[in-house]
């Protein structure tokens, strides 16, 4: 049996290493969302668990602030 | 004990420009009022809000940290709710204050600082990035979504689907299939 080395994840969304993600990063954020608003997955982000859940905070908080819409 | 907490206050812009000094005293104000010491506090932006807030489609933003004793913390936040200078807040507990958030401030404080006044009219198109450079625009909402493309038949993704193969995700799929 060979031993298959795990799928390289490949992420649209580049971040640098330590940078946090807040709600005034709209550089970031707006590269998270669809064009209907919606939070864009893990799967096509490439972020790992704890930057995803990072990126949902920041967008809601985006949202209250109406930097970004809830639905477009 | 006092915390720290990063504040965004979202200012009416009438406000901003019968007096800007006016409309952040209301909010230094308030926490002084209960116990409070604001560090910082500058505009952030102005901008066109994703939808209206107070009936308002711009707003002037207004970034402060502050410290502020547990024992006072609930009122304040009552009275920036009551507060009618103040459309709508959030407010955070952070660490620290961001060294660049001070030289930030120092640059609003200083004597030759100009405000940009904020325009005539309440209007003004929405993009998620504004204040861009000149010659840069925000095409962000221009982009097609494939997800949404409900021309595509249902059913799981062919590699066909995907106009760059790079797009194609990796996953057990692709594993089952380079055996």
């Amino acid at each position: 049996m060979s031993t298959q080395k795990p799928p390289v994840r490949r992420g649209s969304v580049a971040v640098k290493r330590g940078e946090p993600i807040e709600y005034k990063s709209l550089e970031i954020l707006v590269k998270c969302i669809t064009p209907q608003g919606q939070i864009v997955s893990r799967k096509r982000t490439g972020f790992s668990a704890q930057r995803q859940r990072e990126l949902k905070k920041a967008i809601k908080q985006a949202r209250h602030l109406a930097l970004l819409p809830f639905v477009v | 004990m006092t915390h720290l907490f990063e504040g965004m206050f979202l200012i009416d812009n009438d406000r901003v420009r019968a007096s800007w000094a006016d409309a952040k005293a209301a909010v230094v104000t308030l926490v002084e009022k209960h116990g409070g010491t604001v560090h910082t506090a500058r505009r952030w932006d102005e901008r066109a809000l994703a939808y209206p807030v107070s009936g308002k489609r711009r707003a002037t933003f207004l970034l402060a940290y502050y410290e502020v004793p547990n024992a006072g913390l609930a009122n304040l936040t009552r009275d920036i709710e009551l507060s009618e200078a103040v459309m709508r807040h959030l407010q955070l507990s952070v660490a620290e204050v961001p060294a660049a958030e001070r030289e930030l401030a120092a640059t609003e404080q200083a004597p030759d600082f100009v405000l940009p006044p904020p325009p005539s009219d309440d209007v003004g198109l929405y993009r998620p990035l504004q204040n861009l450079p000149e010659g840069e625009e925000d095409d962000t909402f221009d982009e097609p979504d494939d997800d949404m493309d409900m021309d595509r038949p249902r059913g799981r993704r062919r590699d066909d689907d995907y106009l760059d193969l790079d797009d194609r995700p990796s996953g057990p799929r692709s594993r089952v299939e380079s055996r």
